[in-house]
């Protein structure tokens, strides 16, 4: 069974694997009980324009998707308050003209390969030793925020107008919050890739509020969600020669379609 | 009489909000000072919740000032002396997660600093509120599964855990049965008289209000502002408010 722990690419796997369930869980709690699911997948897509870039002008794609996700995020915060239009038609817009934007980038340089593939689905095959150290560096910065506001993220969740007057910093924690899910998502994406991550940061949390607890215990359980279906997936993926982000994703699905059932009315 | 020299905790002066160049609110001024106890009452759309999101800084006044605790509005900081309730409190989302116990603790969220964890004091605090909001018995439940009543003294412990100097309530009993409100205006009287809470609401029940405020606002585009004991009793604005004879009682005596 754990055979597959003998090979490093296995090794760097799991550990980039792990720590993006991490990310992705908590980060994604808040994210979903602000009804803002959408901005995974709109982030998701303006990484990809970054993958483009770093595939076409030989950049590594990891670091120049991070970049590129949080000019997204700025984008989209400035649309939204600037114009004052719908966030959803906002994401949805920025969404298409990502991809859009990505496909004539990577045709455009001829590197319309198997390397984008592995972007848009994720490989565990292909995670190096830089992309775990990215994964490392720039998600522990996620995390300590995450960890340090999480009581001022849940406050804003719940009504972001009482968290205002009663002194919280909600414009500016709504900034570094969305730039946080930015560069979490990027980092996502050798993983999980960008078509999927949405689903590893909307999922977990979705499937442990149908258990009706607190906000901590919610919270954990969608992080253990998380951190078992990546562990599966990815178990799944090696022995079964499977692609990892969609396996996962299957994972995390098979996990809220029981905690539906477990607690149907 | 003394109250006269101190600051009020509101001072406003020719306030005027427009919204694209029609007047919502125009030519407010008045002062809340500490300990008093008003409602505001008005028809629906004539800019009550407006005048409250302005003294709380959500919106911005076309013209005109507010002071808060002789402090320009922008230039105030310690929020945590206000607590605000909003009209739709009552009606959380059942899907949220959080029990009672969660939501006063917010309370005193914006009170620590940051990397700051909860310390005694908080803990104490957030205790204190749902006892004197008779809630500490529903302290592990889902809020989301509470009566309308139940979740209206969540939403004002929650006020409370950040030990405001003033509590301002709008339109606290939507979706409120008739008998919690009955015992919410109670509650609301002895957190004035007792703990000495300066207290603002928004409210249709005139009747049931009538016995206990000191002052009374009326609003409409414009405020009328009974100060006087004798002027509530015949206030005339208040038939011409919502066209139909008011009768206010006015119990208590009111320095001003």
């Amino acid at each position: 069974m754990l055979e597959m722990f003998e090979y490093e690419f296995m090794q760097r796997a799991f550990i980039a694997g792990l720590f993006i369930a991490t990310l992705a869980s908590i980060s994604g709690t808040f994210v979903v009980l602000r009804r803002y699911s959408l901005i995974s997948e709109t982030l998701a897509h303006s990484a990809l324009v970054g993958v483009a870039v770093g595939l076409v002008a030989g950049y590594n794609p990891l670091w120049v998707a991070v970049v590129v996700s949080l000019l997204g995020a700025w984008l989209i915060e400035y649309l939204r308050s600037a114009f004052s239009l719908y966030s959803d038609a906002v994401l949805s817009i920025l969404l298409s003209g990502s991809l859009a934007l990505a496909v004539i980038i990577v045709s455009l340089g001829g590197a319309f390969n198997n390397s984008l593939f592995s972007y848009l689905f994720g490989s565990i095959l292909s995670v190096s030793d830089e992309d775990v150290r990215a994964i490392i560096i720039f998600g522990s910065f996620s995390l300590i925020f995450l960890l340090l506001f999480s009581k001022e993220l849940y406050f804003i969740a719940y009504d972001e107008e009482v968290a205002q007057t009663s002194g919280i910093k909600v414009k500016f924690l709504n900034f570094l919050l969305v730039s946080v899910v930015a560069v979490i998502i990027a980092l996502s994406i050798r993983v999980v890739g960008s078509l999927l991550i949405g689903a590893l940061m909307v999922i977990p949390t979705v499937a442990s509020l149908q258990y009706r607890m607190g906000f901590r215990n919610t919270m954990l359980l969608s992080l253990f969600f998380a951190l078992l279906s990546v562990v599966a997936g990815m178990s799944l993926s090696y022995y079964f020669s499977l692609p990892s982000g969609a396996t996962i994703v299957l994972c995390v699905i098979a996990l809220f379609v029981i905690s539906l059932m477990a607690n149907k009315k | 009489m003394q109250l006269k020299f101190r600051v009020p905790i509101f001072d406003v002066k020719n306030l005027e909000f427009k919204v694209r160049g029609q007047d919502i609110l125009s030519n407010i001024s008045f002062e809340i000072y500490h300990g008093e106890y008003i409602a505001i009452i008005g028809p629906n759309g004539g800019g009550k919740t407006t005048l409250i999101r302005l003294l709380l800084g959500l919106e911005t006044p076309t013209s005109g000032e507010i002071k808060i605790f002789g402090k320009k509005l922008k230039n105030f900081k310690e929020w945590s002396k206000i607590g605000y309730v909003p009209q739709r409190a009552s009606l959380v989302d059942a899907n949220f997660p959080a029990t009672v116990e969660d939501i006063v603790k917010m309370g005193r969220v914006a009170k620590r600093g940051f990397f700051a964890g909860i310390s005694k004091e908080d803990k104490e605090k957030v205790i204190d509120a749902m006892q004197k909001m008779d809630i500490l018995h529903l302290k592990d439940k889902m809020v989301g599964t509470l009566s309308g009543g139940q979740r209206q003294r969540v939403m004002i412990a929650r006020a409370l855990a950040s030990s405001p100097e003033i509590l301002i309530l709008d339109e606290p009993n939507t979706g409120v049965d008739v008998k919690s409100q009955q015992r919410f205006y109670t509650l609301l009287r002895k957190l004035n008289k007792e703990e000495n809470i300066t207290i603002l609401f928004i409210t249709h029940d005139i009747g049931v209000i009538a016995d206990d405020i000191g002052r009374l606002f009326t609003i409409n585009r414009k405020a009328t502002i009974c100060n006087d004991p004798k002027k509530i009793l015949s206030c005339e604005e208040m038939s011409e408010l919502y066209g139909i004879e008011a009768h206010l009682i006015h119990n208590h005596k009111h320095e001003h």
